[in-house]
Formats: structure tokens, C-alpha cells, sequence
């Protein structure tokens, strides 16, 4: 029989429960050190695929700044990050661009869309007003 | 110029203050912003985690900035972009300069201060060494990367675990470069807990505790640093100093909250929050100023810092309106056992006394938060310097109170 620990910080809240996991043959046999079922689905939901909302930039040009900060609409495999990262990074944007206008559909194959999180307005070669 | 309410700044807590001064009644409030865009710095910071407690939604820094700069739009604050303050008297007359109008005055109702705070440098923690290219601190990294779309290392090492270098830690991993560690003179990491999870342990990046960086090397550019442990009293321990090769020092050592021009009002400043001394309305201790925000004292949570601004803008609009004028007797507010950082410190009897509380040293057992001389306890879960406790002590309960409060930390038993 294959026995494996595994410990977890939840950070579902700011309370940051220390979690211990005992799996027996990939099967959780003993959860402890988390103080609610919150905590509880965190855990089994990063035994199985630990899930992040990705915030990064993306270059835009005809605005007045070089990038513009965009994020998933909704949490993603944390191991897609990079792909998507590099997904966008080939990207040529230009503004105007509004508040969570969809930059990219389905990014990395997940599903999730890709938006921006300001406006940027169309600027003048991108120089100061 | 004249104004019902000035407000000196347009971060998070100037935004609120504004917003909120309007909807209280002040028909005249000005908003002035030494930058060409509202919204300070929460513009760059493009991370999730803001506005869980305010809005119980998870934005981003802009998009939390661009819903408070909407709601501004759609109230008649007046908005001087580019403007900055060169003045504020204890008489309420701001003085102010931009490039259309040059040099000009405002005499105002009431002012509220919200210049935010600034980063420590390298100067105030005093590294030996060389002084290369390569040292920024964590924002000014965070500024290139995610406005201007510069990489400013490629092999970096991170010294202080605040929230902007773990932050930062991630966001240079995504981009490419290595982060090979985060050294934190404590015992105990300097930022929140989430983001030692979600930035460090994610792209499994060290956190080193106990550790400083003891020496800087390179000429043109930093070619790497020196680590040493430190003791006890976190003074260097000889014959523990590693050499790391790398091209970038970032610092997070912490933030400083920005009172040149609080100064120049006369306010009096408190030597542990570095920010003005204030009553629970939000005033200082000259009539009609106010302040909010990291001016007032550096919050963990963007939630805090409008809750202040939204206390101070409101206030401001009372007593620009003549509905108080004279200050009240106030009561201090001082820190007792474990607590290192009391915000407000001091009582004045016109509002519900909100405490934000930094405990001295960390207790990873239930707590009471205790109000003396009255019988107030609050239970919490634990104390950990890095997360302000928040509690709200109702006007009602303390209207008997003569003398100090005392607010200490006390383990349940």
C-alpha cells in the first residue's frame, strides 16, 4: 500500500489554515488542521488540480502605456499559467480598450477568456498629453 | 480658488474620501492629483485580492481604481490632474501648482490628506557595497514591468517578505526571469499569509527567515550578493555569509508614510504609525485636517484604507459645514500588552472608535483583543504582526470613559 502525507496552507480566508493530508493509494484517508468545509474543498481541489486566477500584461500600442493589465475571468490550472503567459506575449494590441473588453477566448485550451482590467484610451503615438 | 473640501491625492483613500465628502453635502469638493491619472497606485498593481472585505468581490488594483474613478465621474468633484501640492496651512489654505494655471491657492472648508506613503530604500536599511545598477525596490520593479513593460533583471534576489516583493516574486517568475529567494531579516514572514502561499510556495521560491543581505557586489551592474543569518538581536552571524550570483536586488522593507506637507500644517505626527495623530473622525490635531489612508498609517488591506477615507470625507463635509467647529476633549487611545501599532490614538467622542491593531510579536493561538478600562473583549483566532486587526468599539460604549483607553493582546485561556 502506498502512504503519502501531504500538507497544505488554505487560503480560502485570511485565517490560513495548516492542513495535513494522509493519502492512501491516491485516496484521502485523514484530513486535519482545517477549520471549515471551505478549507476542506480547498484541499481536494489542489489535490486535483490546483486552480488560479492569472493576472498579467499584455503590450498594447496607441495608448499612453506600453502594457495593458489583463487577468482570466475565472480561475485556471495553476500548470497552464506559463502557456498562457506565452499565449499572450505574441499578442499586438491596440487600444482603445475598455474595462473587461475579452482580449483572448479560451486561453491555453481551458475555456476561460482573457480580459482587461482598465480602460485605456487611444493615445497620440503613445506620447504624454 | 475655494473649496468646501480639498482632498491632496487620488489613491484609494483620496478617491473615497472624495466621493463620500460629496455625498455627506459638500457641494464644492476638489480633488487634486500630482499624477496625469486618477487612481494612484493601485494602477499598477494588476494582482487579484483587492476589495474581498468593501466589495466582496475579487478585483484587480485597476479595476477596483477604475470603479471608485466612475463613481467620482458621476458626482461633481472637481478633478486637477497633474497638480501637485506644495502647501497645506493650518488655516486650511492649500497651495498648489500645475502647468495650466502655474502657481495658485485654495482656500478651503476642510483638507483631507491623502498622499499615501513611499517605499523604504536602500539608504534606510544601510546595505554595504558597491552602488551598481541592479538594487530598485519592489514597487519601482513593479512600476517597470507592469506599466512599461520592462524586465529590470534576469537573476534576482528579493530582501524583505512584504507583500510588494512576494508579489513581485511571482510576477518576475511569469515573465521570465529566476527569483532565486526571498531573505527576511524576522522570524516571521512580513507579508500576508495568501501571498506566501500564492507567490512564493506556487513557483516554489525559497522564503528565507532570519537572513539579510550583508554585502552588495558589482561595479557597473550587481554581479551578486552577500546572505548572512542574523542572531537573536538581528545583527549578522560571522561565518554564515553565502554568495549568491545575480543581477537584481529587489528591496521590500517597507513603506513610509508620506507627511512632508502634513508637517508644513503643523499636525503632529506619531512616532509609530509615522503618521498624523488622529481621532477617530479622521482629524488631526488641527481643526478641519484631516487624513486617511497609508498617509495615516501603511494598512495590509486597500479595504482599511477607504474605510478611512470614507470616515474622513464624510467628517470633512461636517465641519466645512460649520457643524462642528471646535474640537472636542479627546481621549488617548495606547497601545498595552503586544500591541506595537494603535491607529487611531485618540477618542473624540463623535464617532464608533474603528482600532486597527498590529500586534508586537505573533500568537498562533486564540486572542482577546481588550478595551480597558471597560469590560470589551474581542476574540480572534490568532495575532500575527503581518495582518492588522480590525475592531469596531461602539460610540454608546464609551461615552462614560475618562482617561485613557487601553488596548492590549492577551492569549485565551
Amino acid at each position: 500500500m502506498d502512504v503519502e502525507k501531504r500538507h497544505f496552507t488554505c487560503v480560502v480566508c485570511p485565517v490560513g489554515c495548516e492542513v495535513d493530508v494522509e493519502l492512501r493509494d491516491g485516496e484521502v484517508v485523514s484530513m486535519t488542521g482545517n477549520k471549515c468545509a471551505k478549507g476542506k474543498e480547498f484541499v481536494l481541489q489542489e489535490l486535483e488540480e490546483p486552480m488560479r486566477v492569472l493576472t498579467t500584461t499584455v503590450p498594447i500600442k496607441g495608448a499612453r502605456w506600453a502594457m495593458l493589465p489583463v487577468r482570466t475571468d475565472r480561475a485556471i490550472a495553476k500548470r497552464l499559467h506559463f502557456s498562457a503567459v506565452q499565449e499572450l506575449a505574441s499578442l499586438e494590441l491596440q487600444a482603445p480598450v475598455g474595462v473587461s473588453d475579452v482580449i483572448v477566448t479560451n486561453i491555453a485550451g481551458t475555456g476561460a477568456n482573457v480580459i482587461a482590467t482598465r480602460t485605456m484610451k487611444r493615445h497620440e503615438d503613445g506620447k504624454p498629453a | 480658488m475655494e473649496a468646501d473640501v480639498t482632498v491632496v491625492g487620488s489613491g484609494p483613500a483620496g478617491l473615497t474620501a472624495a466621493i463620500h465628502a460629496q455625498q455627506s453635502g459638500a457641494s464644492n469638493v476638489l480633488l487634486l492629483e500630482r499624477e496625469e491619472e486618477l487612481g494612484g497606485i493601485l494602477k499598477q498593481c494588476i494582482h487579484n485580492g483587492f476589495g474581498l472585505t468593501q466589495f466582496k468581490i475579487d478585483y484587480t488594483g485597476p479595476e477596483y481604481a477604475e470603479r471608485l474613478v466612475q463613481e467620482v465621474e458621476n458626482t461633481n468633484v472637481r478633478c486637477l490632474l497633474n497638480t501637485m501640492v506644495t502647501d497645506v496651512s493650518a488655516d486650511r489654505t492649500v497651495t498648489a501648482v500645475n502647468p495650466d494655471t502655474g502657481v495658485f491657492t485654495i482656500e478651503s472648508g476642510s483638507v483631507v490628506l491623502a498622499m499615501g506613503c513611499r517605499e523604504r530604500p536602500r539608504g534606510s536599511i544601510n546595505i554595504p557595497g558597491t552602488r551598481p545598477a541592479g538594487v530598485y525596490t519592489a514597487g519601482v520593479a513593479q512600476r517597470f514591468v507592469n506599466i512599461d513593460g520592462y524586465l529590470p533583471g534576469r537573476e534576482v534576489v528579493i530582501l524583505g517578505s512584504g507583500d510588494i516583493g512576494l508579489i513581485m516574486a511571482r510576477r518576475l517568475t511569469l515573465e521570465g526571469a529566476h527569483v532565486q529567494g526571498v531573505y527576511e531579516i524576522m522570524d516571521y514572514p512580513g507579508g500576508l499569509k495568501r501571498n506566501i502561499v500564492q507567490c512564493l510556495n506556487d513557483f516554489d521560491i525559497p522564503l528565507h527567515l532570519s537572513h539579510t543581505v550583508t554585502e552588495i557586489r558589482g561595479n557597473e551592474r550587481v554581479e551578486g550578493v552577500v546572505v548572512s543569518r542574523v542572531n537573536e538581536d538581528m545583527r549578522p552571524i560571522e561565518g554564515t555569509e553565502k554568495l549568491i550570483d545575480c543581477d537584481t536586488l529587489l528591496l521590500s522593507v517597507g513603506l513610509i508614510p508620506e507627511n512632508e506637507l502634513s508637517k508644513g500644517a503643523g499636525v503632529g505626527l506619531s512616532p509609530i504609525t509615522m503618521g498624523p495623530v488622529t481621532t477617530e473622525t479622521m482629524e488631526t490635531a488641527v481643526p478641519g485636517i484631516f487624513t486617511c489612508g497609508n498617509v495615516s498609517t501603511v494598512f495590509d488591506l486597500v479595504d482599511y484604507v477607504a474605510e478611512t477615507g470614507m470616515t474622513a470625507g464624510r467628517n470633512a463635509a461636517r465641519f466645512a459645514s460649520g457643524e462642528w467647529s471646535a474640537q472636542h476633549e479627546t481621549l488617548d487611545v495606547v497601545p498595552g500588552q503586544n500591541v506595537r501599532m494603535l491607529f487611531p490614538q485618540r477618542f473624540s467622542s463623535h464617532d464608533d472608535l474603528v482600532l486597527f491593531i498590529r500586534a508586537a510579536r505573533p500568537v498562533e493561538r486564540p486572542v482577546t483583543i481588550d478595551i480597558s478600562p471597560l469590560d470589551i473583549h474581542f476574540k480572534k483566532l490568532y495575532a500575527r504582526p503581518n495582518e492588522m486587526i480590525r475592531v469596531k468599539v461602539p460610540r454608546a460604549r464609551l461615552t462614560e470613559i475618562t482617561g485613557a483607553i487601553e488596548v492590549s493582546i492577551a492569549e485565551r485561556q
